[in-house]
């Protein structure tokens, strides 16, 4: 199929979202709905370009970022190497999977409040709160890749005399990529819920205080265009990650 | 003169079109009759659009060149005067053997107690007495084309559709279900259009075979079948014998084509 | 694929110990896990307040449960949680059966589905409460809008992935349209519904609390808020235990009614 078919069948695929924005400010408009909730559309926009140029926007997604990166980062390199550890030490397996089995069932925003008694309002119990929460979905999708290793690659690899670290690192590894990549997907997304509610909840700074603040003040169009923007980076990180990964197991093959 | 025949398929053709990719002929200008009561065998290499040809006159693809009359109509339907049993059984897996047998004849408004009693009949009659609660995935291969069988035959259709259903059972079982069939169709006889790649098969079962080509699928040529069936040692017989020769040759030939048209 | 596996003649125990071993391990661990907090708490390497004994945390439920605000609290967040399950049970399905049966249904709902998947939706919930006050009906909104994608996605997928051949059968039976669709279809997608539905549950769980953390209130969310900005740590360890609880009953039980549903269906696993 040509490009130009291609985006065309794109745009077809999303043109409802596009009828649901041009309703959205219809509606509006016309003052069907109470325009305090739900300013047009257009005073949306109008009200995030103009935090954009304040830089309110800038400043508080970059101290989101930055919690929702760091603790991105613990969660996936320490699950990962748990992960990993426990599909291939049986010992680490025998003790580390009936905590997995418990953690798992916990509604992690459970640990909201904890986090904030032991680090208080800032960074620190946030970045804690992505790193438990997310840790999970890293270590079983490692672990259930790690062990879904092709016997027959192993021995074959054992048998041209491979180490066992070699081993790990050149078959067990990669051969667990999917399913690890497939845990960061979930860790992601993961990620956002928990970083958006706690700072709905408990924040002085970040994308989720600035709606509540906004909120608060009765400021509603910028409000539900700071709503807007966490969604739809909800939505591209997800998108950008698909696409990454993609190249990265096609490059594998 | 008007066709005597009860099924008449009359330079049908039929384009496959997938979702994705071109359209293919997959059969082209066919014409068959089939007299009432008759066991006609459908023979032919894989993908030479046999189980297509099937589930046009079953009615459940579109007859979109030329047309398939049924007793004198035209098919537009799928019907229960046109029973269908398929290679993989298509027993509904939440459902017993008796609820599976049932539930063509619960369509039918048929009395409760008239049901269950005609249910067991044909439950027994395929020799499942004793499974009748059991579920599918509690039987063997054999086990279900049997329930699949008495389900089929329990709604009464004048004609039988069957699309290899003995091809997903082993050797020994396939042949203790051709048996049966027969001894079954010799007790209640119906129309029975019987696909199969099975040369022996076709030739056993059926009186007359109808030798299909490769893609496009065309009626290369139909050839008399009519043996002893009773004889229990008809397969060694030399006019048997002779005959799945002479259809096992024809059968090559266009399982080559075939070959040399998918590479 | 094939696991690492070890063959059957390397292994110490017999398979059925295995099990039932696995068992107490799961029983034992939380046990030692228990006994390891409560260790931990008395040693004083950290604060009371940091890390309350596990046995304050007992006597906090304990006192709870004696007050009623323990039946209150988890009696509205169930409440809560199980409500807007329902209706994303309900809805859910219904939309997904919609939009697998009628193109223009697939159309417009097939972008709102796969661009709200993976959106963090708690950020509408400041919505949600200005469209509709600070009552339970913006809680079980949120948890609608949250939980509802997972129902939606597993019933297009269900239906879509039914197999013709039953379809055909039943009408080949005579069975009309809307008898294939209640009678076939949906019997036949219903293990891959329920497989949705088990992702919303506890997908519930968690929305409930969020709102009720940030709406505050009665609810296991507001009492662990309240906890907290009462600096009462055994308070906010004791709302971790007793969530961690009803998460845990509620998988089980989902678990269970999935069991009794697919008697047909897990013996073929079974068999395998």
């Amino acid at each position: 199929m040509s490009t130009l078919a291609r985006i065309g069948r794109e745009a077809f695929r999303y043109t409802p979202l596009l009828l649901i924005a041009l309703a959205w400010e219809t509606v509006s408009r016309l003052e069907l709905v109470s325009t305090t909730a739900l300013p047009p559309l257009s005073e949306v926009i109008a009200a995030w370009i103009d935090m954009l140029k304040s830089g309110e926007l800038q400043n508080n997604g970059a101290a989101s970022f930055y919690r929702g990166v760091s603790g991105l980062v613990l969660a996936i390199g320490i699950g990962a190497v748990l992960g990993i550890g426990m599909a291939w030490w049986k010992t680490a397996n025998i003790l580390l999977s009936p905590l997995v089995e418990i953690f798992y069932p916990l509604p992690k925003s459970a640990l909201i409040p904890v986090t904030v008694i032991w680090l208080g309002f800032g960074d620190g119990s946030k970045i804690l709160l992505i790193f438990l929460g997310c840790m999970l979905p890293v270590t079983i999708g490692a672990f259930n890749g790690a062990r879904a290793s092709e016997q027959v690659l192993v021995w074959s690899a054992r048998s041209m005399g491979a180490s066992k670290l070699r081993m790990l690192w050149d078959v067990v590894v990669p051969g667990a990529m999917p399913e690890l990549l497939n845990g960061i997907r979930t860790a992601l997304a993961l990620s956002f819920i928990l970083l958006v509610s706690s700072e709905l909840i408990v924040a002085q700074k970040g994308f989720g205080y600035l709606i509540g603040y906004l909120g608060a003040n009765g400021n509603y169009d910028a409000m539900y265009a700071v709503v807007l923007t966490v969604a739809f980076l909800g939505f591209a990180a997800d998108r950008i990650y698909l696409v990454i990964t993609k190249r990265v197991l096609a490059w594998r093959e | 003169m008007p066709s005597q025949a009860q099924i008449v398929v009359d330079n049908v053709s039929h384009m496959y079109r997938p979702a994705r990719g071109r359209a293919v002929l997959a059969l082209e200008q066919i014409s068959l009759e089939v007299r009432e009561r008759e066991f006609v065998a459908l023979l032919g290499p894989s993908g030479c659009g046999k189980s297509t040809l099937l589930y046009l006159i079953g009615g459940f693809l579109p007859v979109e060149t030329g047309a398939i009359l049924v007793d004198g109509k035209p098919v537009t339907a799928p019907g229960p005067d046109r029973g269908i049993v398929f290679q993989h059984f298509a027993l509904f897996p939440w459902k017993t053997v008796r609820g599976n047998v049932l539930y063509g004849l619960e369509r039918q408004g048929m009395p409760k107690e008239e049901r269950e009693k005609r249910a067991q009949e044909f439950i027994e009659l395929v020799g499942l007495h004793g499974f009748e609660d059991s579920y599918p995935s509690q039987l063997s291969g054999g086990m279900k084309q049997r329930a699949a069988l008495a389900r089929t035959l329990a709604f009464d259709p004048k004609i039988l559709l069957m699309d290899e259903p003995f091809g997903a059972l082993d050797a020994q079982t396939r042949g203790l279900m051709q048996r049966e069939l027969l001894a079954i169709w010799q007790r209640t006889p119906k129309t029975v259009i019987f696909v199969t790649h099975d040369v022996q098969e076709a030739v056993y079962l059926a009186d007359r075979v109808a030798v299909m080509s490769a893609r496009p699928g065309r009626i290369k040529t139909i050839v008399d079948t009519k043996f002893d069936k009773t004889d229990p040692h008809i397969h060694k017989a030399k006019a048997f014998v002779d005959k799945v020769d002479e259809l096992w040759d024809l059968v090559r030939e266009e399982a080559i084509k075939a070959q040399g048209k998918r590479s | 694929m094939a696991r690492v596996e070890q063959p059957d003649s390397e292994r110490m125990f017999p398979v059925w110990a295995f099990t039932l071993f696995s068992g107490f391990l799961r029983v034992f661990s939380i046990l030692v896990l228990l006994a390891a907090w409560e260790i931990l708490a008395q040693s004083g390497a950290f604060t009371p307040f940091q890390l309350p004994a596990f046995s304050r945390v007992v006597v906090r439920i304990w006192q709870d449960a004696v007050t009623g605000d323990l039946l209150i609290n988890t009696g509205l967040t169930l409440y809560r949680a199980l409500v807007s399950f329902a209706i994303c049970a309900v809805l859910g399905v219904a939309i997904g059966v919609a939009m697998s049966r009628n193109k223009i249904a697939h159309w417009f709902f097939d972008p709102i589905v796969s661009v709200g998947f993976p959106m963090p939706k708690i950020a509408f919930l400041p919505v949600v409460i200005l469209w509709l006050g600070v009552y339970d009906v913006s809680k079980i909104s949120i948890i609608v809008i949250d939980a509802i994608f997972p129902v939606i996605a597993a019933t297009v997928i269900a239906i879509e992935g039914v197999e013709q051949q039953l379809i055909w059968s039943a009408r080949n039976m005579g069975a009309s349209n809307r008898q294939v669709l209640t009678q076939i279809v949906l019997p036949a997608a219903l293990p891959q519904i329920l497989t949705g539905l088990q992702v919303a549950l506890p997908l519930t769980l968690i929305v409930a609390v969020v709102a009720e953390m940030l709406m505050g209130g009665y609810g296991l969310g507001g009492a662990m808020m309240t906890a907290s900005r009462f600096a009462n740590s055994p308070g906010v360890f004791a709302g971790i235990v007793e969530i961690a609880a009803i998460g845990y009953v509620l998988v089980k039980a989902m678990a269970l009614i999935r069991h009794r549903l697919l008697v047909w269906h897990q013996e073929s696993t079974e068999r395998s």
